[in-house]
């Protein structure tokens, strides 16, 4: 309801609107029809398009931080022990 | 297909084909949870014994890495006896939007220089694990491993709403201990001076 009543029923969105959706934006949560109004206010408010800037590039960012690594193989093995020992048939 | 029981011959061959080949991604969830490797192994060890044992319950067609990511979470919280004080804030979006108003604008004049670097990953790694489990949940789970905000909802057990609230402010707490880093190592001081930060990140 409160997303309706912010957004839907407004032609246009201020830039509190559109920096409340950011994230839901950048995480691509928001409907099409809601996305491209905030895409709309960004695209004209160089204020908000600085900021919108800004957050893209941070969260970019963060996923390269992703814990790099797989599972070790003696971890693995120990796992497929227990479960056959469990029952595990694979 | 649906599974009646983990001693069905096909569950058996469902439970290898879907469970245990996301282990490489609970793994990296496990490691993000404890922050500790040998804690982490023994969450996953226990994780998939559990799964195994209630994969009966698991619904095909449905995301098996988020069903996986609530079990290791789950044995997670309970080794820590974590799950009793599990706080459900009283955030919504209007909180999260004041904050955003707030934004320092040293928190971006520090980052703005740094974040395309290629070199950064260390540092947010570091600012990860500074963070409150709370907020780090969050991010580890839509940031690092893709999980949707409902999927997210799902593992951690709280409404979509806080989910989105402890992003924001997960991110916000993030930024600011990667502007100090910056300004420890310099970069923000650059900035400060009216360059753009540019020539120097190379």
């Amino acid at each position: 309801m409160s997303d309706d009543a912010r957004l839907g029923g407004e032609p246009m969105i201020d830039c509190r609107g559109a920096m409340e959706r950011l994230f839901d934006l950048l995480d691509g949560e928001l409907t099409p029809e809601r996305e491209m109004k905030v895409r709309a206010h960004i695209s004209g408010c160089p204020g908000c398009f600085t900021y919108a800037d800004f957050e893209e590039r941070f969260l970019k960012a963060l996923r390269t931080a992703r814990v790099k690594g797989d599972c070790p193989r003696a971890l693995r093995e120990r796992v497929m022990q227990t479960l056959r020992a469990d029952g595990w048939q694979g | 297909m649906m599974t009646d029981t983990p001693r069905a011959p096909d569950a058996h061959a469902d439970f290898s084909a879907l469970a245990l080949a996301a282990m490489d991604d609970v793994y990296r969830f496990a490691r993000s949870l404890t922050r500790d490797e040998a804690d982490a192994e023994d969450v996953v060890q226990e994780a998939y014994l559990r799964a195994f044992r209630s994969w009966h319950t698991f619904q095909p067609g449905t995301d098996v890495r988020r069903w996986l990511f609530t079990i290791a979470r789950n044995v997670f919280l309970r080794s820590k006896e974590k799950a009793r004080r599990e706080v459900t804030l009283d955030e919504d979006g209007a909180e999260a939007v004041d904050a955003a108003a707030a934004v320092e604008s040293w928190v971006m004049r520090g980052l703005n220089p740094i974040l395309d670097r290629a070199d950064l990953g260390p540092a947010i790694q570091a600012a990860l694990d500074e963070l409150p489990a709370t907020y780090r949940d969050a991010v580890v789970l839509v940031d690092l491993e893709d999980q949707a905000y409902e999927d997210a909802a799902a593992v951690l057990g709280i409404p979509i709403g806080t989910v989105r609230s402890r992003l924001f402010r997960g991110r916000k707490l993030l930024q600011e201990k990667l502007a100090t880093f910056a300004e420890d190592a310099g970069f923000a001081a650059t900035a400060g001076k009216g360059e753009s930060g540019g020539k120097d990140d190379e």
